[in-house]
């Protein structure tokens, strides 16, 4: 590149609130999706410091919550959701009740807004989530309720302040949290466990993250089991840690999990993003391969994936937006 | 598991290095880059993307030749951390470019080269002098070297 286009890369440091914003809303019409993904996670870091930065924290998740309004890419609105979701701010609580709750937002959106919910630990949002849970016409986003109403309750109801929990390495809030140290699990046992239908959802997905956080390659084994599995939130979750984890060795479940052509597209968009963190060298010719594909989450995941692997593999130290 | 196994080495006590978790290390700490063993001046974390995981950026030291060097590595890999041990000597004599020590059981060593620059010199003029001199020896991964010397305190 050329010093001139140099002197106009964005610097994250540099860009103001309204400029992140501007480029997670594509404002000017020619941001491409990427750079949009990279704004949305840097304003994330503005709407968490909500204790020492109050005002800022607000706007910033107002400017995340615009998207939700008129946007094309459900994948992009997704994303939103989660990412408040994580912010830990209860400023975005009222929103993402609304979001779950809105029939014009397509399933993938309602699902991560009711696990934001979830992830807030948002008692408020009880009733609402009690109501999507039974009422939501789409089985994903029961089984995102059913799971969120859990996490509430177990992060409020007592059992979160007696457990020993293997502090996670990871900086995310997850769905579930891992099952408690003290219960000793082997990895066949943990791996019978996930794969229990019988099971609630919530103890399964406490199997699921034990497994993640043990991070072997027999844990990866036992969790790429889990891809035969009936619910596509579950398989979308599996692909979500094995980003998390970001060993070669889940590779190859994963090209297989994307190259499904009758999986749900949630499965296959989490299986691109999470080759995307894995970043190892033989996943590029594998999501270039989907670049075209009929499915809009599942192209756009590839566009965004691609990106993070050229960030991971990169020099850069920050995930900031660039100029192009 | 390979866990177990490094574990293993580690607590054994005769590896030269062992891993730890990237974003365990810490400013002041040691960390092999690129081979070396070095020693980490600066350290800084990325904020966290999608999946919840950081680059670390380290710059380091070499603790042997004093050369900066840097690395930028997610934050859930683990690192090499050297083992570095520090020993003193007293010094019986400088011969041909090596020390000559010995410890506090008696034993002698005369396989570490004198030091050369500033801290040569100046251990030099202090053995000319007739000094009694103790040397603290640094060792990682089979490396040696003088890093300071002070002189021994009196007994009578």
């Amino acid at each position: 590149s050329t010093n001139f286009e140099k002197h106009f890369q964005e610097n994250v440091d540099e860009c103001t609130l309204e400029q992140l914003r501007d480029i997670l809303v594509n404002k000017s019409g020619k941001t491409v999706l990427a750079n949009r993904f990279r704004a949305l996670f840097n304003l994330k870091t503005v709407a968490e410091e909500f204790a020492t930065k109050p005002e800022e924290a607000k706007k910033a998740i107002e400017y995340i919550a615009e998207s939700f309004v008129n946007d094309k890419s459900e994948l992009l609105k997704h994303e939103v959701a989660y990412v408040l979701g994580q912010t830990k701010n209860l400023d975005a609580a009222p929103t993402l009740r609304h979001v779950m709750l809105d029939q014009n937002q397509e399933p993938m959106v309602r699902h991560e807004a009711a696990e934001a919910l979830g992830a807030l630990g948002d008692k408020d949002s009880l009733d609402d989530l009690n109501k999507a849970a039974k009422e939501d016409p789409h089985v994903a986003v029961r089984e995102t309720c059913e799971l969120a109403i859990n996490r509430i309750n177990w992060t409020h109801g007592g059992a979160k302040d007696k457990e020993n929990l293997q502090q996670s390495l990871y900086s995310s809030i997850d769905p579930a949290p891992p099952l408690p140290l003290e219960k000793d699990a082997t990895i066949p046992e943990l791996q019978a466990l996930l794969n229990d239908p019988k099971q609630p959802l919530f103890q399964r997905y406490r199997a699921m993250f034990r497994l993640r956080d043990i991070g072997t390659d027999e844990a990866i084994l036992a969790l790429a089991t889990g891809f035969s599995a009936e619910s596509s939130l579950f398989k979308h979750e599996i692909a979500y840690v094995f980003g998390q984890i970001g060993s070669p060795a889940a590779v190859p479940s994963l090209i297989e999990v994307l190259g499904r052509k009758e999986e749900a597209p949630m499965v296959r968009h989490e299986a691109a993003e999470a080759l995307g963190a894995i970043a190892s060298p033989e996943v590029v010719d594998v999501l270039k391969s989907y670049l075209n594909d009929e499915v809009d989450v599942v192209r756009e995941s590839c566009i965004v994936a691609l990106d993070m692997y050229d960030y991971e593999n990169s020099n850069e130290l920050e995930y900031a937006p660039t100029a192009n | 598991s390979d866990e177990e196994h490094t574990f293993e080495t580690a607590d054994a006590g005769s590896s030269a290095t062992y891993p730890m978790q990237c974003s365990a290390l810490r400013k002041n700490g040691f960390v092999v880059i690129k081979s070396r063993p070095c020693k980490i001046v600066d350290m800084s974390t990325s904020k966290t993307g999608k999946h919840g995981h950081a680059k670390v950026h380290l710059v380091a030291i070499d603790i042997f030749t004093g050369k900066k060097l840097e690395d930028l590595s997610p934050s859930t890999h683990n690192m090499e951390v050297p083992v570095v041990k520090r020993n003193e000597y007293q010094l019986l004599d400088i011969d041909d470019g090596f020390l000559s020590l010995m410890n506090m059981d008696g034993d002698t060593k005369d396989d570490v080269k004198a030091p050369e620059g500033e801290l040569g010199d100046s251990l030099q003029t202090a053995f000319d002098e007739g000094k009694d001199l103790m040397v603290t020896i640094i060792s990682a991964m089979g490396e040696e070297a003088a890093i300071s010397f002070k002189e021994a305190a009196r007994t009578d």
